[in-house]
């Protein structure tokens, strides 16, 4: 590959190249919001000169030297943000499967990542599952490597985070070896997620160390498959960028990313955890037709029975265990959910597996906020959650989205909180302490 | 291990419950009076371990939830509480607050026809909030010594029954207290086991108790809530023996065992439905059919009511696919 | 005198505290009065660690003993030697009386701590709120606060800067003859009293453990004084129930405790108008006495007010180090072990070089206490640092102490002369069963042995040989 097409890429496709940078940048602690530096696409140069330029690029001092005022303007951002963001429900995929196609070719040992390529992409390939798992818990992985030219498949299938970790635990079974051949491997991928029912969806993730692939035939028509199948491809580049790796993902949907360091690894692959929201193409005619997408399932919610409880015969590996969870149907005991009950069929989910989700589909509404005090008749002197004591002296200077007073009130309910609390209510519980939903 | 702890305590006052518990028709009657004063006692302990720790408490009414103390914030109500030389200063103030502040919340609360829910989900959501901003770091100020960060848990009374309506946002608290490692401590000091509040315990590493007897609350409070989480890995805590992970359909609002859910929004409904009223997926016709035919012939238990024991009605292996 | 366990953040987790020692020499009658009051319950009860704070709880309110058994169930298998530990404590402290079958409180703690959790009880140990008086309000809290730092701040500025020619102000007579007695400084060719080892040593401790040093070393002299130990450590205890803020009168007090006024006024835990005054405010020294953790007293702060638990420290991988101080204290605590390139008015910069911490170890201070006084006094900035220290700067100060100690002597005795190899591999392996051999050497056939082990190796070899074999010196 041409050494200097890196450079190129940034200059001609500056917006694509630099979503990876500002991440970079954001890793750093520095920016958390989404919009910033595409304004700054076209005075950006090399990734080693954009790094250093920014963290104090972002914040600015006000005269007495304070940064209070940068943090805030920050936080209104932030704000402003949510305000933007729909208020209508969602769509998440949250019965996703995914591939994960890992390279195992020579080009894995190089130690520009310590301590080897190899065995940090391990490493990060479990916690990325064991992270995968908690915020999917319906959905399944599999594991397929591609080394000495062929793919070859690690890891069945599974909703179980045990198995998949397991099959990536076996170090000595995965030694890189030979070069890799993305065809293969996708082509290996796609077909073991042919059979998936269709209100899935359907993924691949690929961690890639190389520059080059050996591939038996057109990769492109590899391509136009995975675009037929709605396979979506998301790739994490541990060398360079390659034309056909952006052409996999831009194709299909998926994000592609060049890891810079270590730690810029683990950020492009935990930022594909969270479930995606359904994309526009599913639903061509819009909502409220018929989603062939979607279907209704049924659960059972299971009952934990406790490690002290007397030993019985367990339906799944016929073993003598105390601990365990009841399918509510036919009462057969099973060792671990999310599962498929043996005996009856039902499918056993926790509940709280489910609940997890449900934030996305009832989000608190934004608090507006308060600019002054005039029209309300008894205004509450304490923060409605926490019980702060709200200031008394409007601020003298306020950016856009920020109360003077500090005070944030719930629509709903008109009660006022206080700025920690609006983001606190919003980002994490979910639930507005005043109208309790 | 000896590090400060922050405990917030979540009362649950709901007149008609006290009322039903103190009847002496129970096992072991406990009137809200006597069940305050072995409380206060457990707080006062919890104070009394260490000069660091501290403590909120809030009360859960009916539609309504009020925080009833908090260390940091005693200025405003201090100067009413006369010294005194017997007692130790902390201990008589958060005593006299607590009970000062409930007096007068029972009567704002008047004597209505109905009684409204318990605002558990609300007093749960303020201890989140408060602790929140008890632990956090404000901006511009001296980041703090990691050894003062307090250790925080919540403990939660509860003498009514699960509130069906509120199971998303009960869920959503217990996830935030998950994301933040508070510790969820519930007691069930009187009533039926509530399945959302063992979940909370549960999915939060804490302990459940349902109290057998009540004349003895103050030593089970102090045995199982007063260790901090840290404490007790020397000192074992008695935990929840079981734990229901049933759920409130969307629809009815029912607790259910057994429910269809919708594919794209997860939303739980106890019947199958043609339109998903979350997300307005339609379903096709042919799952309704097909999930009609093998739905339990059994109507969905009801809110709240004990999970059958053993229902035998469905036949095995249900053609699911 | 009980050496002070030091009160750093990490070493908190198991040591227990510096008076526990202390409370357990005293006599079961003697602990069995101080029990009379709430407050010495109380703050003994604060005093204790976490897992004998729980049995004590776990006790309070059982009517009867309960076999040991019982609690023990409880007990996870990691935690059976705190366990064991916390039930050998509460015994020696006269808390629990005999342990081996059953497990209560003894009456008078028992009685004595439900009184203070239930605030019932007509003992009066609280401390009686003076009357309010509109002429002479309280004083407030950073008056405290202040007189609390001045008072703390002489003792200790006192005590660093003797003998380097300064003449600063002097601490009350009081103070003098306790630092004295407590080993802290000694007089020097005259009257002139100087700096010990142990003193340095002291001055890097963090105010918490060096008020309880000194208040121990109090203590100690209580009984030449004919004071009434019991009296003392209540009042000491009721102090640090007390709220600050707020004045209390003196009728309650007790001949002895009244006495106690004018030492306790000098070390700057309270606070008088005048002498004769009958009233006085405990200031942030004494109502901090039995919390474990800082923010401990203003003392030794940056500035009145702020705290000490602001760090001022900043220390770079090359040895430079800032400190932001304009405190004549700190400054001068910092020249024990910096050697100081520049001062200004707000910041003193100076490294750590092998010369100025060879000094300090020649003053008896050692590199571990000169590393968890950087640790407890660094700059917040520095907190985010992991580890806190540069390893680099905390691995060299360990070496110069280790440079110190390149010959270490032990007293023994060497065994020379056996008779034949086989009796020399008889006694040496018998040796080393008892752990005592020092060095050998088998072609010379001689070994050395510590003194300890001798009278065993010479009892064997006497056995063995009925006395004729050559051992030596």
């Amino acid at each position: 590959m041409d050494p200097g097409s890196d450079s190129d890429l940034s200059l001609d496709e500056g917006n694509l190249t630099v979503r990876g940078r500002n991440k970079a940048a954001r890793a750093k602690g520095i920016d958390p919001t989404k919009d910033k530096g595409k304004g700054k696409a076209k005075d950006q140069g090399y990734a080693w000169e954009a790094n250093y330029t920014r963290s104090w690029d972002t914040v600015q001092e006000d005269e007495g030297g304070s940064l209070q005022g940068a943090v805030e303007e920050l936080m209104a951002r932030g704000r402003r943000r949510r305000l933007l963001a729909p208020a209508a429900a969602i769509r998440r995929t949250i019965i996703r499967h995914l591939i994960l196609l890992l390279d195992l070719s020579a080009s894995m040992m190089d130690r520009d990542m310590r301590p080897t390529r190899f065995d940090l992409t391990l490493e990060y390939a479990r916690e990325f599952v064991t992270e995968w798992f908690d915020q999917n818990p319906l959905g399944q992985v599999g594991v397929v490597a591609m080394r000495g030219g062929i793919g070859e498949r690690i890891g069945e299938m599974s909703g179980n985070p045990q198995d998949v970790l397991k099959a990536l635990s076996e170090r000595h079974k995965l030694e890189p070896t030979g070069e890799p051949s993305l065809q293969n491997a996708i082509d290996m991928a796609r077909s073991s997620m042919s059979h998936l029912p269709t209100h899935s969806s359907r993924e691949i993730l690929i961690i890639f160390g190389s520059l080059t692939t050996v591939d038996p035939g057109n990769i492109f028509d590899t391509l136009q498959s995975c675009i037929k199948d709605k396979i979506r491809i998301s790739l994490v580049a541990l060398a360079a960028e390659m034309k056909i790796c952006r052409e996999l993902c831009d194709k299909t949907g998926g994000q592609f990313g060049v890891a810079m360091n270590e730690g810029h690894f683990k950020d492009l692959l935990f930022e594909l955890i969270p479930p995606p929201a359904q994309r526009a193409v599913a639903r061509t005619t819009g909502g409220g037709t018929t989603n062939p997408a979607a279907d209704l399932m049924m659960m059972g919610f299971p009952m934990r029975l406790p490690d002290t409880s007397p030993p019985s015969l367990c339906v799944c590996h016929a073993e003598m265990r105390t601990a365990g969870f009841l399918c509510p149907r036919c009462m057969a005991k099973i060792c671990d959910v999310p599962t498929d009950c043996d005996v009856c069929g039902l499918m056993i989910v926790s509940s709280p597996h489910l609940a997890r989700s449900y934030h996305h589909l009832f989000p608190v509404k934004p608090y507006i906020a308060v600019m002054t005090l005039d029209n309300a008749p008894k205004p509450t002197s304490i923060c409605h959650a926490c019980s702060l004591p709200f200031k008394v002296q409007p601020a003298a200077s306020v950016t856009d989205g920020m109360s003077p007073l500090g005070r944030y009130r719930c629509p709903t309910c008109s009660n006022d909180f206080c700025t920690d609390c609006d983001v606190f209510v919003h980002d994490v519980v979910h639930c507005c302490p005043g109208c309790e939903k | 291990m000896d590090k400060a702890s922050h405990l917030s305590l979540i009362l649950d006052i709901s007149p008609s419950q006290w009322h039903l518990s103190a009847s002496p028709s129970n096992a072991f009657p406990l009137s809200f009076k006597t069940f305050l004063s072995h409380v206060l006692t457990f707080l006062n302990s919890h104070i009394a371990a260490m000069h660091e720790n501290s403590l909120a408490v809030f009360g859960a009414l009916p539609g309504k939830s009020v925080m009833l103390y908090s260390s940091t914030d005693t200025a405003e109500g201090a100067d009413v509480v006369a010294a005194d030389p017997n007692a130790y200063r902390p201990f008589k103030l958060v005593d006299s607050l607590v009970m000062r502040n409930i007096q007068r919340e029972l009567e704002l609360l008047g004597d209505p026809e109905e009684e409204a829910p318990i605002a558990l989900v609300g007093a749960l959501t303020k201890a989140l909030c408060y602790i929140n901003r008890i632990t956090h770091i404000p901006t511009g100020a001296a980041t703090e010594d990691p050894a003062v960060l307090i250790d925080p848990r919540i403990l939660i009374l509860s003498v009514s029954p699960d509130l069906s309506s509120s199971y998303i946002p009960v869920m959503n608290s217990i996830f935030s207290a998950q994301k933040y490692k508070i510790t969820i401590d519930v007691c069930k000091v009187f009533g039926a086991d509530t399945v959302f509040l063992q979940q909370a315990a549960h999915l939060t590493g804490g302990s459940y108790i349902y109290l057998e007897r009540r004349d003895a609350l103050l030593q089970y409070l102090i045995m199982s809530f007063l260790p901090p989480p840290a404490m007790r890995q020397v000192i074992a805590v008695p935990k929840q023996d079981k734990v229901d992970f049933r759920a409130a359909c969307f629809c009815h609002k029912d607790i259910v065992d057994i429910a269809f859910v919708c594919s794209v929004c997860l939303s739980i409904f106890c019947s199958p439905v043609p339109v998903c009223s979350t997300c307005r997926t339609k379903f096709p016709i042919k799952t309704l059919q097909r999930l009609n035919a093998s739905r339990p012939s059994l109507p969905p238990s009801a809110n709240g009511t004990p999970r059958p024991g053993a229902r035998q009605n469905t036949p095995l292996a249900t053609s699911l696919r | 005198m009980p050496t002070v366990t030091e009160q750093t953040d990490q070493a908190q987790d198991h040591t227990s505290h510096a008076l526990l020692p202390f409370l357990q020499s005293q006599s079961q009658t003697a602990l069995t009065r101080l029990y009379q009051r709430p407050s010495s319950c109380l703050s003994i009860f604060r005093l204790l660690g976490a897992v004998e704070r729980q049995i004590v709880m776990n006790l309070l309110w059982l009517e009867s003993s309960i076999p040991t058994s019982t609690m023990a169930s409880w007990v996870t298998r990691d935690g059976k030697t705190f366990f064991d530990d916390a039930i050998a404590t509460l015994t020696r402290l006269h808390i629990m009386p005999n342990p081996i079958a059953k497990l209560g409180l003894s009456p008078a703690f028992k009685t004595g701590m439900r009184h203070a959790v239930t605030g019932g009880g007509t003992s009066v140990s609280f401390g009686v709120p003076a009357e309010l008086d509109e002429k002479r309000p309280a004083p407030t809290v950073e008056a405290l606060d202040a007189h609390a730092l001045e008072r703390w701040e002489t003792i200790l500025h006192y005590m660093v800067s003797s003998g380097t020619g300064q003449a600063p102000a002097r601490p009350s007579q009081g103070v003098l003859y306790l630092l004295d007695r407590s080993g802290l400084m000694k007089p020097n060719h005259g009257s002139q009293l100087q700096i010990t080892s142990s003193g340095f040593q002291f001055l890097l401790h963090t105010p918490h453990a060096q008020l309880w040093e000194l208040l121990l070393q109090y203590l100690q002299m209580v009984e030449e004084r004919q004071m009434d130990l019991v009296e003392v450590l209540s009042f000491l205890f009721m102090l640090s129930t007390m709220e600050l803020g707020r004045d209390y009168s003196t009728e309650s007090l007790s001949v002895t405790q009244k006495a106690m006024l004018e030492d306790l006024r000098d070390y700057g835990l309270i606070w008088q108008r005048k002498a004769s005054s009958r009233r006085f405010s405990p200031t942030r020294l004494a109502t901090t006495l039995t919390s474990s953790l800082p923010p401990l007293p203003t003392a030794t702060g940056a500035s009145a007010g702020t705290g000490q638990a602001q760090g001022f420290i900043i220390l770079e991988t090359n040895y430079r180090l800032y400190a932001y101080t304009d405190n004549p204290l700190q400054t001068a605590v910092l020249n024990l072990f910096v050697t100081v390139k520049s001062r200004f008015p707000n910041l003193v910069v100076g490294s750590i070089t092998r010369d100025s911490v060879r000094k300090a170890l020649a003053n008896g201070i050692t590199a571990d206490q000169i590393i968890s006084y950087l640790t407890t006094y660094a700059h917040p900035q520095m907190r985010k640092n992991k580890p806190l220290l540069p390893v680099t700067v905390q691995d060299q100060i360990r070496l110069w102490e280790l440079e110190r100690n390149r010959v270490k002597s032990q007293d023994g005795y060497l065994y020379t002369e056996f008779a034949s190899h086989a009796d020399y591999e008889y006694v040496l392996n018998y040796a080393k069963q008892l752990d005592v051999v020092l060095w050998e050497n088998a072609t010379k056939r001689c070994f050395f042995g510590t003194v300890g082990g001798h009278a065993n190796i010479r009892g064997f070899i006497e056995r063995r040989t009925g006395g004729q074999a050559g051992t030596g010196r």
